[in-house]
């Protein structure tokens, strides 16, 4: 079931290259359009078919398909979902369609091929979702590169062969150090067991001493953390994000941002708990800079593109604090914000991409009191805006709430910097939605602009029905996630909430009595992160076993 | 008949040459002889015997030996020959080279080829490099009325020769500190003297045996002729010498460095790591700024020398098998490559310049399609060829604890990925010129396919081929 979804966008890419025909065929667009867009919403079925069937009270993997691939090396075809990939691997089905859709009109050139990389960026996104094996978790993780570097260069704006040549080194730098790590993590279970193992079930018992286990740690952050992407390793994002095509934005945003926080959840932290318990303060100092920086930058934007990919590196900052976090609020939240933000930013790449459909232009100057031209428009507009700056009620909020909670638990002061940023976010998105489409119409190209076309429709009542949808009824998101991230967290601090207990926040106690900072300082720390004057003492539970057994 | 059994992929090479020379004497002016058809028959018929002979690790006269690691070596320089055969029928008569004495030269040439991998006395290694050697440096200076095909040709004789020469110098101290230029006995006699303290004698045969390989591998710091040579060669040789060579080349560096001289280890660990590192960086950096393809790719070929020899300097039994899959996987996809920037030219220009691929999207999808899929592999990303052999190379790195050198190989090949993506944005990013662009013959067509085929296949099913590469090793290290 899973490796039908997961590949059915790439049969349906094959699909569409052959009944492209030969050569850039514009007779045979709209059938390689309609091709397109079938098969991935074909796909979007499927996975909803996938969530229907899936147990959310457990935390394992399910549908888990297994097969021998390279044995000599213990490596498998390993694919499983478990709470924390399945509602990805759903936003990740949901968006390629709207995706899709968006470039309907825009994208003329050559547009069997376009179709073919998005699908075949649609399947690899999702290999990276349901990869238990680390082996092919990172052959879809590189792959990835391939058709985003093309849709980026070939379909892109003005400048976007140096973005595209910027985006794959960028990326592709942070990843490689992380394939070092994971061949040396799969024969330090050799090590240990007599085998090689890429399993990740197997590599979560895999003891480390401190050093190796802190860079291995680090290589596996960098990769994440690029993609992420963290101040300051966010250059990449702002000039990948403007120059590509509205579809390359929306899945860019959408989707492969949450591949790196993804990745820190899933495997950069479990494998490697004690170092990721020693660098979290830092992450987090990093995320909480991020998230006001990357508002800040926003904020003074011309263009509203730009404006979004900054904002992108503002919210993400948030999911990677919840992670940092790391108890259940915290990473729950963080989950669910990823799904928050993918469907929101998504929905402003559409509208942004809509504007600059009709005007060719994306300044915030060119526009202004667009509400009187295109009143539908300027309403889907707002729905989304205020999604994004997380008003109670909708999608935005409940995420952003829930790592503020997860964060306050953990760090008062840094919940509090981070708090800041759900009020800058509301300054930019209003102040530019403001500018946008309120006052008069200032410039007289502005005057005949078409409303809402039933393409857009269909783009954008989905697109704000789920915004709603997960503002209004977040237990129907939550409860799958749940248990697979308590057994995360647990792998991590080693603390036990019991498989059966609700989910109740240990909050009155933690505001009461700071939970004990018993366990003495990680072992060893080496020159170069022994200075002194550390930022925030990581509260350590008590009972946690991992840094005292090295 | 079993003493001559090991030969007998040899042989058959050996006759089709002398058969295409025979076939050449005998050609009437203007008339036109599907040589490269006998090429291909006689190529096929020596993978066979290769394949029959699996196994049998074949003893002939005790100085070759034709087992497993031989035998694989045999199955990649095959597949190389028969690529270029494939490949060669419209270059040949484009660039008004003597198909004849072509056609000849490289099969003598993958015959001494062959020879060199199953060589087991260093005497015989030699007389196979000379072989090999000189059918090479032949065969790139084969187009008379080139300038830049002499120059490259001499440059590459001169400096061959000189290889040569540390070479042979390596064995004669070879055979000072053993008696015997047998590989086993020089293997014993250096065991039996302990490699806590070896002798004067013993580190300068290692020395000197290492510079004539590092010579033909064309390693840092001895990789002057390498972009000159495959610049100055037509590239239907630039892109058999870059494979097939090196495949040779290796085969005979490991068979000799990882069992006799493998009690050394401590000693020439250390400066081959060197010499990998300095030739990754060396070939990554030059290569970015390098705006002629052939020495682009020339220049890549000295940084995949160096990922090779990460798989020697780990001496384990997965750089081993590393090695050999990684010589298959650089094989089909360099001749890829190398053979569509070959197929590109025409009789009027090379078209090996940058800025002729321009909008090759445009007027060749095709090509344009499958040069991504080569270059894509050359920089090692998945789902190809290229990206199982780096990582096969990583790991055996890893496993030993050379860490430094794996991701000095990691980083230089992301560099790498930013001058093969040149190429990429050239054809798919920037307007067309309006280049004359040839016929591609349908063989080539085919040779082409075989060759994505491969990389795909070794990229996405690699295990048969790497059971096959740790099973050629067992017989022999």
């Amino acid at each position: 079931m899973l490796s039908v979804i997961v590949f059915l966008p790439l049969v349906g890419a094959v699909l569409v290259l052959l009944a492209g025909g030969g050569g850039d065929r514009h007779d045979r667009a709209p059938a390689v359009r309609t091709l397109a867009l079938a098969v991935s919403l074909a796909t979007f079925l499927a996975t909803l078919l996938l969530w229907w069937r899936f147990d959310g009270t457990s935390a394992d993997y399910q549908f888990v398909e297994r097969h021998a691939w390279i044995p000599a090396f213990g490596i498998q075809y390993l694919v499983g979902v478990d709470g924390i990939s399945l509602l990805l691997v759903v936003l990740t089905a949901f968006l390629t369609p709207l995706a899709l859709l968006s470039s309907w009109d825009s994208v003329h050139k050559n547009v069997k091929m376009f179709s073919f990389f998005v699908l075949a960026l649609e399947t690899s996104m999702l290999g990276v979702f349901v990869s238990i094996d680390l082996f092919l978790f990172y052959i879809f993780w590189d792959f990835v590169l391939i058709p985003m570097y093309f849709l980026i260069g070939i379909w892109g704006y003005e400048r976007r062969v140096y973005a595209a040549v910027k985006f794959i080194l960028y990326t592709m730098a942070g990843s490689v150090l992380m394939l070092i790590a994971i061949i040396g993590l799969a024969y330090a279970h050799g090590a240990a067991t007599g085998t090689p193992s890429f399993n990740l079930l197997d590599l979560y018992s895999v003891h480390l001493p401190w050093r190796t286990e802190m860079w291995f740690f680090l290589a596996f952050a960098l990769a994440f953390l690029i993609k992420v992407p963290l101040f300051p390793f966010h250059t990449w994002l702002p000039d990948a994000h403007v120059e590509a095509p509205t579809a390359g934005s929306i899945i860019l945003a959408g989707v492969m941002l949450k591949m790196g926080t993804y990745g820190l959840l899933r495997f950069a932290f479990p494998l490697f708990p004690s170092a990721a318990m020693y660098f979290a303060p830092w992450i987090a100092v990093l995320a909480v800079v991020g998230i006001i920086y990357g508002a800040l930058v926003a904020m003074v934007q011309p263009d509203m593109k730009k404006l979004v990919a900054y904002s992108s590196v503002s919210h993400l900052g948030f999911v990677v604090l919840g992670l940092c976090a790391m108890n259940v609020q915290g990473a729950q939240g963080a989950v669910y914000q990823m799904l928050n933000h993918g469907v929101s930013t998504g929905g402003l790449f559409m509208i942004v991409g809509m504007l600059s459909d009709r005007r060719h232009t994306r300044l915030i100057s060119e526009f202004g009191g667009l509400k009187g031209v295109m009143p539908r428009l300027v309403a889907a507009f707002l729905l989304i805006t205020l999604a994004s700056i997380a008003l109670p009620g909708m999608n935005g909020f409940v995420g952003e709430f829930l790592i503020l909670l997860g964060a306050f638990l953990w760090n008062t002061k840094l919940a509090a910097f981070a708090a800041s940023g759900v009020i800058l976010s509301a300054v930019y998105m209003l102040w530019m939605f403001q500018r946008v489409n309120y006052g008069n119409v200032t410039n007289a190209k502005n005057r005949a602009l078409p409303d809402l076309t039933p393409r857009e429709w269909t783009m954008m009542v989905p697109t704000i029905a789920m915004c709603i949808a997960m503002g209004v009824l977040p237990g129907v998101f939550l409860r799958p996630i749940e248990p697979s991230v308590k057994r995360t967290i647990e792998r991590v601090t080693g603390r036990s909430y019991g498989a059966s207990a609700r989910p109740q926040p240990p909050l009155l106690a933690t505001l009461t009595s700071p939970r004990p900072d018993a366990q003495p300082a990680p072992p060893a720390p080496d020159a170069r992160t022994a200075r002194p004057g550390r930022p925030i003492q990581h509260p350590r539970p008590a009972g946690r076993e991992r840094a005292s057994s090295e | 008949m079993t003493e001559y059994a090991g030969l007998i992929p040899l042989l058959i090479l050996a006759l089709t040459a002398i058969a295409a020379m025979l076939a050449e004497a005998f050609r009437e002016p203007g008339e036109r002889m599907p040589i490269a058809g006998l090429g291909l028959i006689g190529l096929t018929g020596a993978a066979v015997a290769s394949v029959a002979l699996w196994n049998s690790d074949a003893h002939s006269m005790g100085v070759i030996r034709s087992d497993n690691f031989a035998l694989f070596i045999n199955l990649v320089l095959c597949i190389i020959g028969i690529l270029t055969m494939l490949m060669s029928g419209d270059v040949v008569e484009r660039e008004r080279i003597p198909a004849g004495e072509y056609y000849a030269l490289t099969l003598f040439a993958l015959c001494g080829m062959m020879m060199m991998a199953a060589a087991t006395d260093l005497l015989v290694v030699f007389l196979a490099l000379e072989i090999l050697s000189l059918a090479v440096y032949v065969l790139t200076g084969i187009r008379r009325r080139s300038a830049a095909g002499a120059e490259a040709a001499f440059k590459y004789f001169l400096l061959g020769a000189f290889s040569s020469a540390f070479f042979l110098y390596g064995i004669a101290f070879a055979f000072a500190l053993s008696g015997s230029t047998r590989i086993e006995q020089i293997g014993e006699a250096l065991s039996r003297q302990g490699a806590a303290e070896p002798s004067m004698l013993a580190l300068l045969a290692v020395g000197l045996l290492a510079v004539g390989f590092a010579f033909k591998v064309s390693a840092v710091p001895f990789h002057m002729w390498t972009p000159d040579a495959y610049e100055g060669a037509p590239t239907i040789v630039t892109a058999f010498m870059s494979t097939a060579v090196k495949a040779a080349a290796f085969a005979a560096f490991a068979r000799v460095f990882l069992s006799p001289l493998e009690p050394l280890k401590a000693q020439w660990i250390p400066m081959l790591s060197v010499i990998a590192a300095l030739t990754m960086i060396l070939g990554t950096v030059v290569g970015v700024v390098q705006t002629n393809v052939k020495r682009m790719l020339a220049y890549s070929s000295i940084a995949h020398a160096g990922y090779l020899l990460i798989g020697i300097v780990s001496a384990n039994t997965t750089g081993k098998a590393a090695i050999l899959f990684y010589l298959l996987a650089y094989a089909v996809t360099n001749m890829g490559a190398l053979g569509i920037v070959a197929l590109l030219g025409t009789e009027a220009k090379p078209h090996d310049e940058l800025r002729d691929f321009a909008g090759l999207w445009r007027s060749r999808p095709g090509l344009a399609g499958l040069m991504t899929i080569f270059l894509l592999s050359l920089g090692g990303l998945p789902p190809t060829a290229g990206f199982i052999g780096k990582w096969y190379i990583f790991s055996a790195a890893v496993q030993e604890g050379h860490y430094w050198l794996a991701v000095i190989g990691v980083l230089t090949s992301v560099i790498s990925v930013f001058f093969y993506l040149r190429i990429v944005v050239m054809m798919y990013m920037t307007e067309g010129s309006d280049a004359v662009r040839p016929r591609v013959a349908a063989t080539a067509v085919a040779g082409l396919a075989l060759a994505v085929i491969a990389v795909l296949y070794l990229g996405v099913l690699p295990t048969r081929a790497l059971d096959l590469a740790l099973d050629s090793i067992s017989t022999i290290f």
